[in-house]
């Protein structure tokens, strides 16, 4: 039994059954609207001297009538409506309502009612409704469209009865959802309990409300919002909502719907329900629906809800001068921010890395087409091998996991997540860094592999190893936990630093492999601890014998991530294109990559440093990649152009041993 | 009469960008990639032989004369006195990404082969007919200044809390003179006069706004003081400029260039005038810029561009020879560029060559 109506209502129907209705209207008006004076008959062709009719001009007729569009559109929406109607009557006055779909054939809905829908129902549900026929339905079901008689009550439809004969009949509201929607698209009703009140909040932490970063991640989250079944549902609680508020709709039955409106509204957070009344007014609109995440100040995505508010704590901090902002102290600097560019360029010292960053203009664009994960500090100031801090910044945007607890610096983050990352693939060998002790019994040396600091029960945690050491050598209790204290905080005359294992640090000094520090265990020093090497990596491989060891080659071989060379913007362009959540990440001398912070002092000079550029910019012919170094703050992006970035990867290209080309798409 | 018009505005318009021309390359015997010091002349060229080592070539001899780490790596600086130069050693280049980390610096005779420890640290330079060194600390905050005739210390305290990875610009104009850059809590940048005898400093400069940097340079007659802004700032800039032929009165420089751009700066100080990296358009919204190396004459403000490469970033002087590094290559802007013959030229008997033997 087909049931997709003859008529699309694709995206261009309005436009084109209007301007036919308009035409053919405009003509009948035109031809009844006119008048002309008919001109005198013995005056016209009176045959001149010459014996040829003189025929006399046109006159301007006296009075003329010509609807303008306003009034051509009324005049179309009431004949629509007078059609409607007319012929509802018409079909219940004969008896024709339909029952049974299952002894007809070829069931379509009317043209004159498709017509009527396009006529009256907003073009946002007109394109959702044109995506499926399922979708069609539901937006019928939900109010979405409308017709003639406003809310649809009734359907009119055209089919095939058993003796071949084209009919007509019309089918109230409840009808056509059991006994056509349900046998047509058994899924519409598993939604229609979703979106019960009891079962709403459930259903909302399904829906997935995402905050696209750069145009081409904008167009799949607005082409998703299309497609998704539960659109209709969901854009039929924004217009419930809106309509409650603004008090819209039936009289009679305003306040019965202004109480479940303050019941659904409880249901749904603000942010959803911005995030609601943009997708459901924009459905038609792609560039409409972008432009609320990629052209609106980050700053004020932040005091909505939408963002994470970690991207103003730093500024925040060092604006308000309070280390931990409360609230209202962010809403009132967020306010300051929007107006007072220079705000942003100095934040506080907690996560501090390259400064000044941008300004609070240029670091909102940069942040609205960024899509590196940062919702954490990870301090690259207090980072001696970026090379780990890079890459841990991929692994836990790949990854996603929760960060663990730490003791220390926060960069023992990055730390931990590195020294597991190659634990995991049998790299741990590579990891130098060690805390060795004289075993005296044994008459050895023993040395366990560290990195500073604390992240969870991680064995390698210095914490944990010298808690280890104490317990093997000093006949620490089993129980026995040591501590990373901050050299400002540590008061040995407080009873709670008496006991216990402690190891005091100067946060000034320490970092991931080196750390100046001193360790106490029930109030007395332990210096029997020697720290050997460093943590030294490849990121890229410098040697063929040393490739297996390289960092990308086990995020490419082992972690299984796709890396491909990109060398032109071309090709980085189409990679954010083409790819769904990928990164760029790289290696170049920071003298190209940040000029105005580095100078070159000697010939052949290049600091490698390690990057990750997470989003593109373009406006006309121009290009700007958001990218962060190793030593800038997750929170503070960069816009950085090509001919930076060129130059920064083909100068370490001279300087690396393999003169390998060190700049990677990976997803 | 109106042809002849345009065919001289013509005319002049060329002639005034009449630098502004296509660099050539800089060409050498050897391998870009392995030089790390070259003379004006090319008779003298320190290169990595290999991982971890450098070695002198000279026209009468190649001797590999430092040797470290195969992951070590070097830098190597003169200045236009022409007596030492100075050598850094820079530990795992490719293994441990740190801005941290100190480099051993050496010091030794220009054109020779004998490099003395000196001592440990980062962005070292030369002064004062090379009888000074200067180096500093990146974790301590620490700028050292040493006599290397003497071996004399002497040690200055940086603030520069708000911007961990901050170098300060040094320039010492007298034996107890020294100007250094540092930058305060609130990011202010300063350019300071430290007297080493008396031990005490006085503000020179101070920038009126945050977020810029202090930029020097000298000659025998004036010292160049620039201010830039940092990248995704909206500053201007400007150069002060202070002759030091009539006494050292510090306080008494005057304004060489004023500009509401944001010019890269990376000024070099010549007899000719400072060169510096202006920017000749900026996409503020984007931050993308156009920057030239232009020369400022600093008596009269006079600007002259220089280049045309439309992306100048970096700007470095090497014996004389000026250099703009760019995309792995490297465009002479001022010296000969092409010293890749292998001639020896003849000993003129104005000049006392010396017949570098080590006996």
């Amino acid at each position: 039994m087909k049931m997709w109506p003859p008529f699309l209502p694709s995206r261009y129907s309005k436009f084109l059954a209007s301007t036919v209705l308009t035409a053919g209207l405009c003509f009948s008006f035109f031809a009844s609207a006119q008048t002309v004076t008919t001109p005198n008959p013995t005056s016209a062709n009176t045959l001149a001297p010459s014996n040829k009719p003189v025929i006399s001009p046109i006159t301007t007729p006296a009075t003329v009538s010509y609807p303008g569009i306003i009034e051509t559109f009324e005049k179309i929406i009431t004949v629509d409506n007078d059609k409607f109607n007319n012929r509802s009557k018409d079909l219940t006055k004969n008896g024709r309502t339909f029952t049974d779909a299952t002894a007809v054939t070829a069931l379509d809905l009317e043209p004159d009612f498709l017509n009527s829908i396009i006529l009256h129902s907003d073009p946002s549900y007109l394109k959702l409704a044109s995506m499926a026929k399922c979708r069609f339905y539901d937006t019928i079901l939900t109010d979405l469209l409308k017709s003639a008689e406003g809310k649809i009550k009734n359907v009119l439809v055209t089919y095939i009865d058993g003796k071949g004969n084209r009919q007509s009949s019309i089918m109230a509201r409840k009808d056509f959802l059991t006994k056509v929607v349900n046998l047509e698209c058994p899924e519409t009703q598993k939604l229609i309990n979703l979106f019960q009140v009891k079962y709403l909040d459930a259903t909302m932490k399904d829906v997935p409300f995402e905050i696209p970063a750069g145009r081409e991640q904008c167009q799949t989250v607005h082409l998703n919002w299309l497609t998704n079944p539960k659109t209709p549902f969901l854009c039929q609680i924004h217009e419930y909502l809106d309509q409650a508020k603004k008090g819209l709709g039936d009289p009679a039955d305003l306040e019965q719907r202004k109480a479940v409106a303050k019941v659904l509204d409880q249901k749904i957070t603000p942010v959803q329900k911005d995030y609601l009344q943009n997708i459901c007014k924009h459905l038609d609109d792609e560039d409409l629906f972008c432009q609320e995440f990629l052209n609106v100040s980050f700053w004020n995505k932040i005091s909505g809800g939408m963002e994470d508010k970690i991207y103003a704590q730093g500024i925040c901090g060092y604006v308000m001068g309070a280390s931990e902002p409360t609230d209202p102290q962010v809403r009132q600097c967020l306010a300051r921010v929007n107006k007072e560019s220079d705000l942003c360029l100095y934040p506080t010292a907690k996560n501090r890395g390259l400064t000044p960053q941008m300004n609070c203009e240029s670091l909102s664009l940069a942040l609205n087409y960024s899509s590196l994960r940062s919702n954490y500090l990870d301090c690259p100031a207090g980072s001696d091998q970026l090379a780990l801090t890079n890459l841990s910044r991929l692994l836990l945007n790949f990854s996603r996991s929760e960060i663990k607890p730490f003791g220390g610096s926060c960069a023992s983050i990055s730390a931990g997540e590195a020294y597991e990352f190659n634990e995991k693939f049998d790299n741990d060998e590579s990891w130098k860094l060690e805390a060795c002790y004289d075993d005296t019994l044994n008459e050895k040396e023993v040395c366990q592999k560290i990195f500073f600091g604390s992240y969870l029960n991680n064995p390698a945690s210095f914490t944990t190893v010298v808690a280890t050491i104490l317990k093997n050598m000093r006949g620490a209790e089993t129980t026995t936990q040591c501590k990373m204290v901050s050299s400002k905080d540590f008061n040995p005359q407080i009873l709670e630093f008496r006991t216990g294992c402690f190891i005091v640090y100067d946060p000034a000094r320490c970092f991931m492999s080196q750390c100046k520090h001193k360790i106490y265990y029930n109030d007395r020093p332990i210096d029997f601890i020697k720290i050997k090497n460093r943590v030294t990596m490849d990121y890229f491989p410098t040697s063929l014998q040393g490739e297996r060891f390289s960092q990308n080659y086990l995020l490419t071989h082992d972690y299984k991530k796709t890396g491909k060379s990109l060398s032109n913007v071309s090709n980085m362009v189409n990679y954010f294109k083409k790819s769904k959540g990928g990164l760029i990440h790289g290696v170049g001398c920071v003298e190209g990559l940040l000029p105005s912070f580095f100078k070159v002092q000697s010939f052949g000079q290049c600091t490698p440093t390690p990057f990750i550029i997470d989003g593109i910019i373009r406006e006309n012919d121009k290009v700007v990649f958001v990218t962060r170094t190793a030593i800038d703050s997750l929170q503070a992006p960069r816009l950085v152009s090509w001919s930076n970035i060129f130059s920064a990867v083909r100068s370490y290209q001279r300087y690396h041993p393999l003169k390998l080309w060190t700049l990677y798409g990976i997803d | 009469m109106v042809l002849i018009n345009i065919i001289m505005v013509f005319i002049s318009f060329g002639l005034s960008s009449a630098h502004s021309q296509e660099l050539p390359k800089f060409l050498t015997k050897h391998s870009l990639d392995t030089i790390r010091y070259i003379s004006i002349d090319g008779r003298y060229a320190y290169v990595k032989k290999g991982p971890g080592v450098l070695g002198l070539v000279s026209s009468f001899r190649s001797i590999d004369f430092l040797s470290d780490a195969q992951t070590s790596d070097f830098m190597v600086k003169g200045s236009r006195a022409k007596r030492k130069l100075l050598v850094e050693i820079i530990p795992a280049v490719h293994g441990e990404y740190d801005f941290y980390k100190l480099h051993k610096i050496m010091a030794m005779d220009w054109g020779n082969s004998n490099p003395k420890e000196v001592g440990l640290g980062i962005s070292s330079k030369l002064h004062l007919e090379d009888e000074w060194v200067s180096y500093y600390h990146p974790v301590e905050k620490i700028l050292t200044l040493q006599n290397l005739i003497t071996q004399k210390k002497f040690t200055i305290q940086l603030q520069a809390k708000m911007n961990p990875f901050f170098r300060p610009e040094v320039d010492m104009v007298t034996s107890d003179t020294v100007l250094y850059t540092d930058i305060n809590e609130q990011g202010y940048a300063a350019l300071i006069s430290y007297n080493l005898l008396t031990q005490k400093n006085a503000i020179i400069y101070k920038a009126p706004q945050t977020a810029t940097r202090i930029e020097l340079c000298s000659m025998p007659n004036y010292v160049a003081i620039g201010e830039f802004p940092y990248e995704g700032v909206s500053r201007g800039s400007k150069i002060l400029y202070l002759k030091t032929s009539q006494g050292m009165n510090l306080a008494g420089y005057t304004s060489a260039y004023t500009s509401l751009d944001e010019d890269l700066g990376n000024i070099v100080c010549t007899q000719k005038g400072v060169f510096f990296i202006k920017t000749m358009s900026q996409d503020k919204k984007l931050s993308l810029k156009v920057t030239e190396v232009v020369l400022l004459q600093p008596d009269t403000g006079k600007i002259e561009a220089r280049t045309s490469l439309k992306h100048v970033t970096q700007l470095l002087e090497m014996d004389g020879r000026i250099l703009i590094p760019d995309r792995g290559e490297y465009y002479v802007l001022e010296g000969r560029s092409n010293i890749s013959d292998d001639v020896l030229k003849s000993i003129t008997p104005t000049k006392t060559e010396e017949l570098p033997l080590e006996l």
